[in-house]
């Protein structure tokens, strides 16, 4: 056994004549046809290198702080809800015995008189004479020659 | 990162897309991986088909490169591999033929023509008496021993490559050193030659 140790040893060392004699034989080459397909294969999958993940890490970086970035100038910046007061609101309701006068536009004068009239006469009829007469004031400055039926 | 030599360097400057590096490591290991082929095959044709595969192999997967051991260890670990596979299939074509003795002239057409038996025959006669030896070895032992004279790899590195036990690998190199040896022994002791015996 230390005789083939030492064998070995003595081979892996270098300069056996075993190994002499296998580096003084020639050294064939490939053939040029087999280096031109080789290299011309290399080339060609350069163009074809898959990206790499590692490639992706700045993008994903500069898409996270611009994501946080945008959440917090949306939370400093963006539209205020307007908080709803916790006091209970007073809701003024009026209550009519007939049909309720119809809302009076912003112009007198956009006003039908017609429907304007038959109005001030619910009001008189629900005995809110004051009102009833407030609005006859109202609707002559605004018709003053428009002839009102005589009312029974 | 401690096994990243020049070569290894080279490969992952390569797998960045540098083609430039795939040439200086092209030149630097086709001579050693050709003539491993050459001789561990005892063809030329398929040596070709199979030097080609392997830098196809090498080519395909270079985007998973990670330098784990030495590049030659990588890189010989494939052409290991490739050869298996050639002998692998060179052996079932072997025992596909005789079951069809009566196809024999048919199956015997199918067998490529660096696979057939006279044709390795006439490799190994063609060769110096050095280069006969190392094609009479036993498979194994012939491939341990052109690892090392190629690649200058330790009997750990060979190991790796043949994906065996340190132990094997430097009993298969010592038995092809011994066998070699004696191959090369002056004609004077044929005799003793004929009746040493080897495990």
């Amino acid at each position: 056994m230390p005789d083939e140790t030492d064998e070995l040893d003595q081979y892996l060392r270098g300069g056996s004549d075993v190994s002499c004699e296998y580096k003084r034989e020639s050294s064939p080459e490939p053939p040029h046809e087999l280096d031109r397909l080789v290299l011309e294969s290399a080339g060609s999958m350069k163009s074809r290198t898959p990206f790499k993940r590692k490639n992706l890490a700045p993008f994903a970086l500069a898409a996270s702080v611009l994501l946080s970035l945008a959440l917090v100038l949306a939370m400093v910046f963006g539209p205020q809800v307007k908080k709803t007061d916790d006091k209970p609101q007073v809701v003024r309701v009026r209550i009519f015995k007939s049909e309720p006068p119809r809302a009076t536009p912003a112009s007198p004068r956009d006003r039908n008189p017609v429907l304007w009239l038959e109005d001030i006469n619910a009001l008189r009829r629900a005995g809110r004479i004051d009102e009833a007469d407030v609005e006859m004031r109202r609707f002559r400055s605004a018709y003053p020659g428009y002839i009102v039926p005589i009312s029974e | 990162m401690d096994f990243v030599d020049d070569d290894a360097g080279l490969m992952l400057r390569y797998r960045d897309g540098d083609a430039a590096a795939f040439a200086a490591l092209y030149n630097h290991y086709k001579g050693p991986l050709y003539r491993y082929l050459l001789r561990h095959v005892r063809s030329a044709c398929a040596a070709a088909d199979l030097f080609q595969e392997v830098w196809s192999h090498l080519i395909a997967t270079r985007a998973r490169y990670e330098p784990r051991a030495k590049f030659a260890t990588f890189l010989f670990h494939i052409a290991h591999n490739c050869a298996m596979d050639f002998f692998r299939r060179d052996l079932n074509l072997r025992r596909v033929m005789p079951a069809h003795d009566s196809e024999s002239s048919l199956l015997e057409a199918e067998v490529p023509e660096h696979q057939r038996p006279d044709r390795v025959a006439e490799f190994v006669e063609q060769q110096s008496a050095v280069l006969a030896a190392v094609a009479a070895l036993p498979q194994e032992q012939r491939e341990a021993f052109l690892l090392r004279e190629e690649t200058g790899l330790n009997v750990e590195e060979i190991a790796r490559i043949t994906d065996v036990p340190i132990e094997t690998a430097k009993s298969r190199l010592r038995y092809a050193v011994r066998k070699l040896k004696n191959s090369l022994r002056p004609m004077q002791e044929p005799q003793a030659l004929r009746l040493r015996t080897y495990a």
